[in-house]
């Protein structure tokens, strides 16, 4: 919200300036996030008088002009040709730096110097556009600072008023919290009104039917009007603080919303049929067309205005157009109403329509200051406007008090400060804020707060004013006691993750962070290969974009986005990963959202290695990633398997990790199909854990072996199998046959054809480790038998001599 | 016959001449085996002598032995001087180059939101405070009404919500981490020092805004928790977040679930309080937002607000990594550019 300094200072006598004012206000909780002088760039700038004008003798389209500011005479060469002798204009001066950063500089211009510039309205940033220079009214006294001239010669607050200050949004509100911080009072000004016309009941009515939405309804009456346009300095004001003007009726009603932050309607009295004025809500839908010309959906609940045929304004949002002031308009009806939030706010929410006034009933707005405001907007009025004012006024439930009584304990406001608050400090802070204190008993107050400080209902509100007013400065710095400390299971998830994110940076993995939303046209598109069903996406109801319609599924498609924008800028090796939740509907709680950890690899196997390291990553590579992190998280023993149901993954490379028969995450080549749609070359690699599925829950220590006394002995055995034999159902069963062996492990495949058409050799090493004693040559030669055995009659293996 | 003590002089000689002369380990080795070895020329002379008087036979031992001393230390001598000549002429066979880059893939990067969020988190529980988390997807009771933000209250203008579409129309994408609060305090009793991070929504987008960000909320609550001990533990916060000279100011403000309610700024970590275009010229940057937990929030887990007291903070992640990393539009967290990425 914009305040102007010099309005500011017309409600509170104060000697800060308008950077003291800046700093007070938001050191007590009322933001003025800039102060800007009005004035800038018009600092050598004054208003001048043409003494006589003659043409350039060296150019045709320049004319030498001899000005005067009062003091000296200066020449002037000037473009323009709109001024003649005696005409008043602004004269920017040697040494100016104008509002649109031109310098002035003397010069000579083809031969003539130039001790100066006449001034255009744009060149003074006055407006968009002009043609030839400015001239002034020829009453402005020559030799004025052009800023006062124009009554740029002030300063404009920007004030961000948080929601629950509603009391602040005018300049009177404003200037209650620089009275109350600097301890001065604020000026009201008084009302003068000569009610020299009829009888207002002759003229009007009103009736309240929905008292509880509309508390009070004050109203002035106002006749022999002439609508012409305002005064300048008001339609200045107001353009100043962001409002257009319109005419003087209209004006006037504005000009009083930003001065007391009570919105204000003007009727023409003439075109309220019946003279009559009613509050009652619409009771049936209907269409209403508001003063900017909308037809708008009224629903039954919502608040209307009506006069003796029907709604003439939607209350305390915006009037209508059947009964607003005309050129014509000759007789005036002054609403200034208290009409209750919520509701103003439902129906502005409903309507799409929000408004200045609407805003404030919104936020709040003084109940008690109604019938002030429409006889200061009749006083103010009549200053510059001849016209008759009704005899008497209207104030439906005027007579109701609107303060409010609270109780207030000195301590309780030490207690949760932190800060010892003495009894005087806190009275000195309510008689600032013009609030009444009756002590009931020691320690305990009753505190009456005015109607315009609605927003304090509780004895928190009151703490908090004690500590504002008296400056949070002012709040020692104390550290906690501490307590128990407390521990979450959280931590440990959150540690895991932590540690999980640490491995893969190591392992040369940059993290990512992509949207939880997704476009669900895409996910349409690939529908099949992604395994999408849209019965399950989980939707926006107010997307902020097409491409953030839904919550995803899984987090392939923004690693794989990732990947390919990346490819388009050359780097030819990715590494990313991202820990992130995913999101879907459930049976049993309608929806669900779990942690996942994704990962993708692209490109070669060591990238920027100059040895052995240009060879393409593969799915052992990915695989080596998702084993590790499973292994990591806590999920052993757990097992690949491979991974038949996962289309967006090519059938045959690609595997579920499996634990205790729960899937926990699945890793393998990303299909094909999806990386040549968004244009990525190769393969992608990719996996997916769910991190809560993988993680052990309060995992036992581990249990300390002896370590073996005996040497280990060592069997290599080739065997060739039917190539659809997985070797690591091989390996697991091998490992079981005995209890002396300890592992086995593959250390060389080769397909070809020295070995048949079908078939592949697998070399395997065989660790066999006694726990107690030598073996002999018998014992191990037995066990070599098994696993042969194993290896021929379960896998149909074929032992190669060695 | 010759004398056998000439000999052995003449043999000596030769025999030292030989060890000079060789050029390898072999040759070396062949001089040995020739003059002094076990059956090298000395030797045999030595077998030759035993007829001989018993003086003659010292004499002519005592010069064989000596003779032999010579040629041992000298073969050892040549033997050494050989293989250090060997050493060094491998050693320049096989010396690499020490500045290639050695053989395992370069070490990634963290997200500079995701680091900074683990900074804060760390100092936070080093204060003793537990991490807890909680849905993304949210009642509008636990983010909203539960937290003193009823319905058609302007204070739900503070954040624009994105809304599931969803039967019942309740739930929200949450827009802060506060949710946390209530579903702590529904189901722990006092006292609780906790900590929550998380990724947030609103419905707002530029070059300061994301639709998706992430935010850590910190509440405590206990019998004598005071806004004098949120003013320090903050203190100690920024103090080793951003370094002991950034000097802090609370003032005043607003939030729906705190009362009173404070917003911090730290000096301007640009312009250390001259004026820049960041701090936009005031000196200060507001960094987050804190206060003492409404009594009515209170109300909604029930706590009681005359026995407890308690405190709540929340800050923007990429608000503060922007600011540490002079970052300045906050869509580049959300590209994953690797060249960006490799940055931090």
């Amino acid at each position: 919200m914009k305040i102007l300094y010099s309005w500011l200072k017309e409600f509170v006598d104060t000697r800060l300036s308008s950077a003291e004012i800046q700093d007070a206000l938001t050191m007590a909780g009322i933001e003025v996030s800039s102060c800007r002088f009005l004035g800038e760039g018009l600092e050598n700038v004054v208003v001048a008088k043409i003494l006589a004008q003659g043409q350039h003798p060296n150019a045709d389209k320049l004319s030498l002009c001899r000005v005067t500011d009062g003091s000296s005479e200066y020449g002037i060469v000037c473009g323009a040709r709109n001024m003649n002798p005696g005409d008043v204009v602004a004269l920017a001066r040697i040494g100016a730096k104008l509002p649109n950063g031109v310098e002035i500089r003397k010069a000579k211009i083809r031969g003539e110097v130039s001790e100066g510039m006449l001034c255009s309205e744009m060149e003074l940033r006055l407006s968009e556009e002009s043609a030839g220079i400015l001239i002034l009214p020829p009453e402005t006294p020559v030799g004025k600072p052009m800023a006062d001239a124009l009554g740029l010669s002030d300063w404009m607050l920007e004030v961000e008023i948080t929601p629950n200050r509603g009391d602040c949004l005018s300049v009177l509100g404003v200037a209650r919290e620089v009275a109350a911080i600097t301890g001065v009072k604020v000026r009201l000004p008084s009302v003068d009104l000569r009610e020299n016309g009829p009888a207002i009941s002759d003229a009007a009515s009103v009736s309240v039917t929905d008292a509880e939405l509309c508390p009070r309804y004050s109203a002035r009456v106002i006749t022999d009007v002439t609508v012409a346009p305002s005064p300048l300095f008001l339609r200045r004001r107001l353009a100043l603080c962001g409002i257009r003007p319109i005419n003087n009726i209209v004006d006037i009603t504005n000009y009083l919303l930003l001065e007391l932050g009570q919105p204000m309607h003007a009727f023409d009295l003439d075109r309220l049929a019946g003279g009559t004025i009613g509050v009652r809500r619409s009771g049936v839908p209907r269409k209403f067309t508001t003063l900017d010309g909308g037809e708008r959906d009224i629903l039954p609940e919502m608040l209307l205005i009506w006069d003796g045929e029907g709604p003439v304004a939607v209350a305390g949002v915006m009037g209508g157009r059947n009964t607003e002031v005309l050129p014509t308009t000759r007789r005036v009806l002054f609403e200034s109403a208290h009409f209750a939030p919520a509701s103003i706010r439902r129906t502005s929410r409903r309507l799409g329509l929000s408004s200045e006034s609407s805003y404030r009933f919104e936020r709040g707005v003084d109940p008690g200051g109604t019938m002030y405001a429409a006889d200061r907007a009749v006083s103010l009025f009549s200053r510059f406007s001849s016209f008759s004012v009704a005899r008497g006024s209207f104030d439906v439930g005027g007579g109701k008090d609107f303060s409010r009584t609270v109780t207030f304990r000195p301590a309780r406001a030490s207690r949760i400060m932190g800060r010892e608050y003495t009894e005087k400090e806190c009275g000195e802070v309510f008689s600032r804020l013009d609030f009444a204190v009756r002590k009931e008993e020691p320690g305990r107050w009753s505190v009456t707060v005015p109607p315009h400080r609605f927003d304090i209902e509780r004895e928190i509100d009151l703490v908090e004013e004690v500590a504002r007013i008296t400056g949070y400065e002012e709040i020692p710095v104390t550290y906690p006691e501490s307590g128990a400390p407390d521990f979450s299971p959280d931590d440990r998830f959150a540690k895991l993750v932590e540690d999980a994110s640490e491995f893969l940076r190591m392992h040369g993995f940059n993290q990512a962070i992509n949207f939880s939303f997704v476009s669900e046209k895409e996910w349409e598109r690939y529908a099949a290969l992604l395994a999408f069903d849209s019965s399950d996406a989980i939707r926006l109801e107010n997307p902020i974009s097409e491409d953030t319609t839904m919550m995803r599924p899984h987090l392939l498609m923004g690693l794989l986005h990732n990947v390919a924008s990346n490819v388009r800028r050359f780097i030819e090796d990715v590494r990313l990963f991202e820990v992130g939740k995913a999101f879907g509907k459930s049976l049993t709680e309608g929806h669900f959202e779990e942690p996942r950890l994704g990962f993708v690899l692209y490109g070669r196997r060591l990238p920027g290695n100059w040895s052995g390291g240009q060879a393409a990553v593969d799915f052992y590579d990915a695989k080596a990633v998702a084993s590790s992190l499973t292994e990591f998280l806590g999920a052993a023993p757990f097992h690949f398997i491979p991974a038949e149901s996962r289309p967006f993954l090519e059938t045959g490379v690609a595997a579920e990790i499996l634990k205790d028969g729960e899937n926990v995450g699945w890793v393998g080549a990303v299909r094909r199909e999806l990386a040549q749609a968004l244009d990525i070359p190769g393969i992608v690699y990719y996996g997916e854990i769910r991190i809560g599925a993988a993680t052990a829950v309060n995992p036992p220590a581990a249990q300390y072996r002896a370590m073996p006394k005996f040497p280990p002995v060592f069997r290599d055995i080739a065997c060739i199998l039917p190539v659809h034999v997985p070797v690591g159902d091989v390996l697991a069963m091998v490992s079981e046959l005995s209890e002396e062996i300890e592992s086995a492990a593959v250390f060389d495949i080769y397909m070809g054809e020295k070995i048949g058409e079908g078939n592949k050799s697998v070399a395997f090493r065989v660790k066999i480790q006694p726990p107690d004693r030598t073996l002999t040559d018998a014992e191990v030669n037995s066990i070599h038998t098994k696993i042969v055995k194993l290896l021929e009659n379960r896998f149909g293996g074929k032992i190669r001599a060695s | 016959m010759p004398d056998a003590f000439d000999r052995v002089r003449e043999l000596s000689e030769a025999g030292l001449r030989a060890i000079d002369a060789a050029r390898t380990e072999s040759d070396l080795l062949e001089a040995k085996g020739q003059y002094f070895g076990k059956k090298g020329a000395i030797s045999e002379i030595l077998k030759t002598i035993a007829s001989l008087p018993i003086e003659e036979k010292k004499r002519i031992g005592a010069a064989a032995n000596e003779a032999r001393g010579a040629l041992e230390s000298a073969f050892d001598a040549r033997l050494a001087g050989l293989r250090e000549k060997e050493r060094l002429a491998k050693e320049g066979k096989e010396r690499i180059d020490v500045t290639l880059p050695g053989r395992a893939p370069a070490i990634g990067h963290r997200h500079p939101v995701s680091r900074t969020m683990a900074e804060i988190i760390s100092i936070f529980q080093r204060l003793g405070f537990s991490v807890r988390g909680g849905p993304e997807i949210e009642k509008d009771y636990y983010n909203f009404e539960a937290l003193n933000i009823p319905k058609d209250h302007p204070a739900r203008d503070m954040q624009d919500t994105f809304y599931v579409d969803w039967p019942g129309g309740d739930l929200v994408l949450r827009t802060h981490t506060s949710p946390i609060q209530i579903r702590t305090m529904e189901t722990m009793r006092p006292p609780v020092r906790v900590i929550a991070p998380g990724a947030v929504y609103r419905c707002d987008s530029d070059v300061t805004h994301s639709p998706m960000f992430h935010q850590v909320e910190g509440f405590a609550v206990d019998r004598n928790t005071t806004m004098a001990d949120l003013k320090g533990l903050l203190t100690e916060f920024c103090r080793m977040m951003f370094g002991p000279d950034h000097p802090l100011r609370f003032r005043p403000s607003f939030f729906p679930f705190t009362e009173p309610s404070a917003e911090v700024d730290i000096r301007c970590v640009i312009c250390r309080g001259a004026g820049c275009r960041v701090c936009k010229d005031s000196g200060w940057l507001e960094i987050l937002g804190c206060g003492m937990i409404d009594p009515s929030v209170f109300g909604f887990v029930g706590y009681d607000a005359e026995e407890h007291t308690g405190f709540a903070f929340g800050m923007g992640v990429e608000r503060i990594a922007m600011l540490r990393h002079g970052i300045n539009d906050i869509r580049l967290f959300f590209e994953n550019d690797i060249r960006f990425l490799s940055q931090f």
